[in-house]
């Protein structure tokens, strides 16, 4: 038994140090560009500075309009997530039913953001409308499982309760199963938003809207002082609508 | 005197997954209005499936059974108003954890309001001197705002009794309602409750496995021990011998094998 182990551990071992070693092989890294690459590094970073604020106007438009898709994607989830996930649910739906919303919402978590937008900026052209309609699908992939977990989680006994009482399934719903999932329910919904919120800094590169469009442009201009500042930006956002969440979360407890 | 509750040859058996409680076994048994009837029996006895049963709850079981003139069916659940009629008191309250004490006893009357009205939150007079008179009677209307997750055991409790009695049922089923207390408490909680029962001319069937509170709040005392009823008396007939044999330690209950006829014969 012991001497079957071992070499189980043995043969993992070499797997792991197999598949590093083909991953180093497939890409182009190379010792001598490695080691080139420190100075080269340093000159890109000595350009970024000092960060040029005069691109503040931008900033700020860039800033509000993905503010704009994260909140309007968000609410957009909310939307398709509130129904999907009383399908998703175990304690509500029939299991033929539950299960295939189920695999629906696993496909679309597994389609990334930004193919999703990419696919809208197709569809229906440049702008911020792309990127709101693919943060609102691409959310509720993960939106509506986490409502269908909030419902399945719901205590029994109230439920058992109100129907003793005499109320129906809507009033049973309202008075039972919603009071105790809606904490469950606002959290997930600010968790997501902040996802939502950085997951959509980067929509502009395809040009979905938002302050990645900047981003772009400055980099592939090679004006990195004002890169950096739109990045400084990017990194207070991020902080700022991070502690907002923790605050909130800390109140729903 | 008319009858609350008409069950006869009623059976339950536990199928598959399906764990509501013990089985039922055979029981035909009646009350009358305005009785206060206590259900004794150890653990496993199956008082609570029975107290399910007589709330329209339990599925799947087999016989007869009326309760305030409407029949049960074991396929569906009664009509909402037969419902808002029977109250039920769960031994472990059976609250909505987050909503507030009033909410939790207003609960009690979504039978009898209309189902938009209800929804939208709009209260009607009725239904807020029930919630206001109930909460008084149990002795927290100064909890009113409270929500209960801040609230003691007892105090929830109370809330549970509170919810029933706002319900204005005419029947009362309460399940074990003072398995958990202190003699002291218990039987306060035991005299709450049969006193706001008699005060609305209503019904009580309680559930207990303490004799002696079973005997003082009691007017009848109906033994249950393995599903099947072992006695039923009126409190004053039942002798200590009954009650130690109900609660004697032993496997299960001999099972009544009917001898075949041919045998005897």
């Amino acid at each position: 038994m012991i001497r079957a182990n071992a070499w189980g551990s043995f043969a993992t071992s070499s797997l792991i140090a197999g598949i590093v070693i083909w991953s180093f092989g497939t890409t182009e890294v190379e010792p001598d560009r490695l080691l080139s690459a420190g100075p080269r590094i340093a000159e890109f970073i000595s350009r970024m500075f000092p960060p040029d604020f005069s691109v503040m106007p931008q900033i700020i438009k860039g800033s509000t309009e993905t503010l704009r898709i994260a909140i309007l994607g968000t609410l957009g989830a909310v939307i398709l997530s509130l129904p999907l996930g009383i399908l998703a649910a175990e304690t509500m739906t029939p299991a033929a039913v539950y299960r295939a919303v189920r695999a629906l919402l696993a496909l679309i978590r597994a389609i990334p953001l930004i193919l999703v937008a990419m696919l809208m900026v197709g569809a229906v052209g440049l702008g911020p409308l792309p990127g709101i309609i693919a943060v609102a699908f691409h959310a509720t992939g993960m939106l509506g499982k986490f409502y269908a977990e909030a419902i399945d989680n719901v205590s029994r006994a109230p439920v058992d309760a109100l129907e003793s009482a005499g109320a129906g399934p809507l009033l049973r719903l309202r008075y039972a199963v919603w009071p105790q999932m809606a904490p469950v329910v606002a959290r997930d919904t600010i968790f997501r938003f902040e996802l939502n919120l950085r997951e959509s800094l980067v929509l502009g590169i395809v040009g979905a809207g938002g302050i990645g469009f900047y981003i772009q442009t400055y980099v592939r201009s090679f004006q990195y002082d004002k890169a950096a500042s739109v990045t400084l930006a990017v990194v207070l956002m991020v902080l700022v609508i991070e502690a907002l969440n923790v605050a909130l979360r800390r109140r729903l407890a | 005197m008319s009858t609350v509750v008409d069950i006869a040859e009623l059976s339950f058996h536990h199928s598959g997954e399906n764990d509501a409680g013990p089985a039922l076994t055979d029981i035909t048994l009646s009350v009358s209005a305005g009785e206060a009837v206590a259900l004794l029996g150890p653990s496993g006895a199956g008082k609570t499936t029975l107290l399910t049963l007589l709330d329209g709850r339990l599925r799947d079981w087999r016989g007869h059974a009326r309760v305030l003139g409407v029949v049960l069916a074991p396929g569906n659940a009664p009509p909402r108003e037969a419902r808002a009629d029977v109250g039920f008191i769960f031994q472990e309250f059976a609250l909505v954890e987050r909503s507030s004490v009033a909410r939790n006893v207003l609960n009690g009357r979504l039978g009898r309001t209309d189902t938009w009205r209800a929804l939208c939150g709009l209260l009607n007079k009725e239904d807020s001197m029930a919630a206001v008179r109930a909460m008084t009677e149990a002795g927290i209307a100064d909890l009113a705002d409270r929500r209960v997750d801040s609230l003691s055991g007892g105090q929830r409790q109370r809330v549970a009794i509170a919810r029933c009695l706002a319900q204005e049922p005419r029947l009362i089923l309460a399940d074990e309602p003072v398995s958990s207390l202190d003699p002291v408490r218990a039987e306060d909680i035991l005299e709450l409750i049969t006193s706001a029962s008699r005060a609305r001319g209503s019904t009580t069937v309680f559930s207990s496995h303490q004799p002696d509170l079973a005997r003082r709040f009691a007017s009848r005392v109906i033994g249950l021990r393995g599903g099947c009823v072992v006695f039923d008396r009126p409190t004053d007939a039942l002798t200590n011998d009954e009650i130690a044999e109900l609660y004697r330690e032993s496997a299960a209950p001999q099972p009544r094998v009917p001898v075949p006829l041919r045998l005897v014969l």
